[in-house]
């Protein structure tokens, strides 16, 4: 393909444009699709275009409505099946590989090196972790499941950080955020990478937030962007603070899990 | 709670949804029907492990999984044809009329029908691409392990199914027939 230099220039703005609509730029190159806009007219005039086309996409495409017929048969299904009596604990599968995907592999791997070739990687968010990730979301699910979600039920702070300390010889900052309504519930102590970390449970209506505190000791605290990602239908942030990187999982709504790790952060400066 | 319980109050709220992305997963209403129902049968057997979870993303996955088994088994010919190969070489991301003067920032409006007809002949890799993202708002990183490929390249086709769309639907409200 012999393509002028502007070509991939050009190419690689409307990726990033994509992406950046999409919430998965890292600050820095977030900063840089903005600059690019405000230099260059026809980019503002694409991305204008994208954000309509996702307003027109989001109208248009959940525009099924059940039948009531289809309603009926489900209702049914549910009234004439005995209750499962199994549990199954495996989620559904997600890594489903069909047929045809060396096919595909193909193609994406064509793309790929173009893409690579262009440094586009660089520019996504960070990979999590993920592994971890999935361990912190298994034990907030675990927790779930479990009688209580904490092995020292206590709104009090006091009560907390010294059952932290006993147990660990460690603990994180605990924050009182009751009256923003996140009270604290407890404290329950989980197995990370073989280690045992503390996790702070706050309650926010029928819902139970999970802080899990890795200690990461001499850190300081940051005001770095939090990470947010979803695992298994969990919303999940993450962040550096003082000694600890924290994260947090929740099947709160995103917004509303975004305003306590915001509140949490604050008051957790302040200290 | 019991059991029957919770599936009508984690299940039922989101059917309409289930059956949009059945409807753009297997392309129209009475297949999607018919997965939304095996999807709520496995749905219903494994309501105990919805517990603490989101209930719209866990029921939205099992419709997406049930979609998969029954587009592999009804449409084993839905794989990718040697046609969307084609055009995955020859798609490049185009700036649509780079030159557009303000007035013409509007893609139009659209009607249902052509915004429809429009996602349907997208080659099926970037339409599924684009309804995981669209509808399930799911992220890059989740989109890439469901479809097994590298995240840049749910990155490019995204970029490009958009791409494709807006290059139609602009066509389209300029009363031009066909498509780019």
């Amino acid at each position: 393909m012999n393509k002028p230099s502007a070509w991939s220039s050009r190419e690689e703005s409307l990726l990033l444009l994509n992406a950046y609509l999409d919430n998965e730029l890292d600050a820095a190159s977030v900063l840089e699709i903005e600059r690019r806009m405000a230099a260059d007219p026809a980019l503002k005039l694409e991305h204008d275009r994208l954000v309509q086309l996702r307003g027109v996409l989001a109208s248009q495409l959940k525009t099924q409505t059940a039948s009531n017929d289809l309603r009926r048969r489900i209702e049914e299904m549910a009234e004439e099946t005995p209750p499962p009596v199994v549990q199954r604990l495996a989620t559904p599968s997600r890594n489903r590989i069909r047929s045809y995907a060396w096919r595909e592999m193909a193609a994406a791997a064509a793309l790929a090196a173009i893409i690579a070739a262009g440094g586009t990687y660089a520019f996504l968010r960070p990979n999590l972790g993920s592994n971890e990730i999935a361990a912190i979301v298994a034990g907030h699910q675990r927790a779930l499941l479990a009688a209580t979600p904490f092995d020292v039920a206590s709104s009090d702070r006091h009560t907390v950080k010294p059952w932290f300390d006993s147990k660990l010889a460690l603990s994180p900052q605990v924050i009182d955020l009751s009256s923003a309504g996140f009270p604290l519930a407890g404290g329950r102590v989980e197995v990370i990478d073989g280690k045992p970390v503390p996790v702070l449970v706050y309650q926010r209506r029928a819902h139970i937030i999970s802080v899990v505190a890795i200690p990461r000791a001499g850190q300081k605290d940051t005001t770095e962007p939090s990470l947010a990602t979803t695992n298994d239908g969990y919303f999940v942030i993450q962040w550096h603070g003082r000694d600890f990187d924290y994260t947090v999982v929740s099947d709160l709504a995103e917004n509303e899990l975004d305003e306590f790790v915001n509140l949490w952060r604050h008051a957790a400066r302040g200290n | 709670m019991d059991d029957r319980q919770r599936f009508r109050e984690v299940v039922l709220p989101h059917l309409d949804d289930a059956l949009s992305l059945a409807r753009w997963l297997t392309g129209n209403v009475t297949d999607a029907e018919d997965v939304v129902q095996d999807a709520c049968l496995r749905a219903y057997r494994a309501i105990a492990t919805a517990k603490g979870i989101n209930p719209r993303a866990w029921l939205l996955a099992i419709v997406r999984n049930t979609a998969f088994t029954w587009l592999a088994k009804n449409r084993p010919k839905t794989a990718v044809t040697a046609n969307d190969e084609a055009l995955f070489e020859r798609a490049s991301l185009e700036m649509v009329d780079p030159q557009a003067s303000p007035e013409t920032i509007l893609i139009g409006k659209i009607d249902a029908e052509q915004l429809h007809s429009a996602i349907a002949t997208l080659p099926l890799p970037y339409r599924q691409t684009l309804i995981l993202r669209e509808i399930e708002e799911l992220s890059y990183q989740e989109i890439s392990k469901i479809l097994s490929i590298p995240i840049g390249t749910v990155m490019s086709r995204l970029a490009r199914a958009r791409n494709l769309l807006i290059q139609r639907l602009v066509m389209a409200g300029k009363g031009k027939a066909g498509a780019a």
